[in-house]
């Protein structure tokens, strides 16, 4: 989340909310459509793997998909544009440029990033994870040469530290996803987690830098740099999802909300 | 008078229940790692992904319950099928967990697993975490087995994404809207469908 893009999707996506009168925690007006579930978990206690008394083993919970055609037809459009822009741009990024540097150039942008995860985690309440982020911050600006490297996870005490952001902020605050969204380009959000987008915008040093020079242009190459180098990893998780899908889409929402709610639980 | 029996029973009272957890645990760890080296030992030198699916296959239907998994994918909604039915699902959805594992593997590359002490939240089941680190990036992925015939696989949860809890969703909707034969038809284009 750093480029003014992310900013315009996000303002896009808040007047559809408007628009759709799609608000976190709003009630539906009609009962869920049976594409609306998604799975909140195990249950606990059953072992029988031989009888049919463990057929209610995962728990279903509606997913509120008040916009679910556009959000089907975005889904569709993005699928096209990952499979025949995005992801050939992927792979030839991962022939051409080798691994180590690839983890370098992530390394950094990542390092770069820290405002984002300090503050949040400072938001949390949670001082130790502020801590740690600026513990690895420091080792790895200094030691790590700008960032490229990453020995502070050699510490164990910074090691391992898990990322966060706006979105999961607003978890621990206890507010809920609202309606799911699938957004052009970037992909799935909650609503809550849209609007977490723009906070992270905000954190992001390439947001204040921009604003300091008065000028954008040279943040496009920049965040295409950080977008090229995560790509990969983004396509996995990807795959993960909604490959061999028998419904991608569903597949997709039920991977995002498992995937967030997990990551708020860290 | 000899307080050695007393002392020991109270040992035994006490660690008792911790030590039998760790057995579990213990016979479940080994059997994933015995699955998941044998797995990555035939990926590193299968010549194709399709050589791969080939080999793997029996080694994956060995350490995994295919049959928990589809029943459990599919919900309330396994009592409506009949026999028949419920061996077709259980074949298609096999197919396409064994291809969908498959195709996780880039041919070439070698993953390296790490594997954290497991866990027994109910007597009968593990959870074992692990982080495995492939072509740079770090994944966490939870493995839960059951004992039934033996330690075998019955969920696999990829950065909190479950296998069976994606499903589940997907063949829910299905299932609402046309029953055993809407779900046994979307399987079979998934495992006809090349990707």
């Amino acid at each position: 989340m750093n480029s003014p893009l992310s900013l315009l999707t996000t303002a896009l996506c808040l007047s559809v909310l408007t628009f759709s009168g799609c608000a976190a925690g709003k009630p539906r007006k009609s009962p869920p459509g049976p594409d609306s579930v998604a799975v909140s978990g195990t249950r606990d206690g059953k072992t029988a793997v031989s009888a049919d008394d463990d057929l209610g083993e995962y728990e279903l919970v509606r997913i509120p998909d008040p916009i679910e055609p556009i959000n089907r037809g975005t889904f569709w459009f993005n699928h096209q544009l990952y499979r025949y822009a995005l992801r050939p741009i992927s792979k030839t990024y991962e022939k051409v440029v080798p691994r180590p540097a690839r983890q370098g150039i992530r390394n950094v942008f990542r390092n770069v990033e820290f405002p984002v995860r300090f503050v949040n985690y400072t938001l949390q309440g949670n001082f130790a994870r502020a801590g740690q982020e600026t513990g690895k911050f420091c080792v790895n600006t200094v030691l790590g040469v700008g960032g490229l490297m990453t020995p502070a996870e050699k510490f164990p005490l910074l090691a391992n530290v898990p990322p966060t952001d706006t979105g999961l902020t607003f978890a621990k605050w206890g507010i809920g996803h609202g309606c799911y969204l699938m957004i052009p380009v970037i992909g799935p959000r909650s609503a809550r987690d849209t609007v977490g987008l723009a906070g992270d915008w905000a954190l992001h040093p390439l947001t204040w830098v921009g604003f300091f020079y008065g000028t954008w242009a040279w943040t496009i190459p920049v965040s295409a740099g950080n977008t090229l180098a995560v790509m990969p990893e983004k396509f996995d998780l990807y795959d993960t999802a909604t490959e061999n899908a028998v419904d991608p889409y569903v597949a997709m929402r039920t991977g995002y909300f498992q995937y967030r709610n997990e990551a708020a639980k860290r | 008078m000899n307080i050695r029996p007393i002392v020991a029973v109270l040992f035994a009272l006490l660690l008792g229940p911790a030590l039998a957890p760790a057995g579990a645990t213990d016979q479940a760890e080994k059997r994933l790692k015995e699955a998941v080296d044998e797995a990555i030992a035939i990926a590193s030198r299968a010549p194709s992904h399709a050589a791969l699916a080939e080999e793997l296959r029996p080694v994956l239907i060995r350490a995994i319950s295919f049959e928990a998994m589809t029943r459990r994918a599919v919900g309330p909604g396994w009592r409506q099928f009949t026999d028949a039915q419920r061996k077709k699902a259980t074949a298609l959805f096999t197919t396409l967990i064994i291809r969908n594992y498959c195709g996780k593997f880039t041919l070439g590359e070698r993953p390296v697993v790490k594997y954290k002490p497991g866990v027994e939240p109910a007597p009968g089941r593990v959870e074992v975490p692990t982080t495995i680190l492939y072509k740079g990036s770090h994944y966490a992925v939870n493995y839960r087995l059951e004992a039934s015939e033996g330690w075998r696989i019955t969920d696999v949860q990829v950065e909190g994404v479950s296998l069976i809890a994606n499903y589940r969703a997907q063949f829910d909707a299905l299932f609402k809207k046309g029953g055993a034969e809407a779900v046994l038809n979307s399987l079979s284009q998934a495992v006809a469908s090349s990707k």
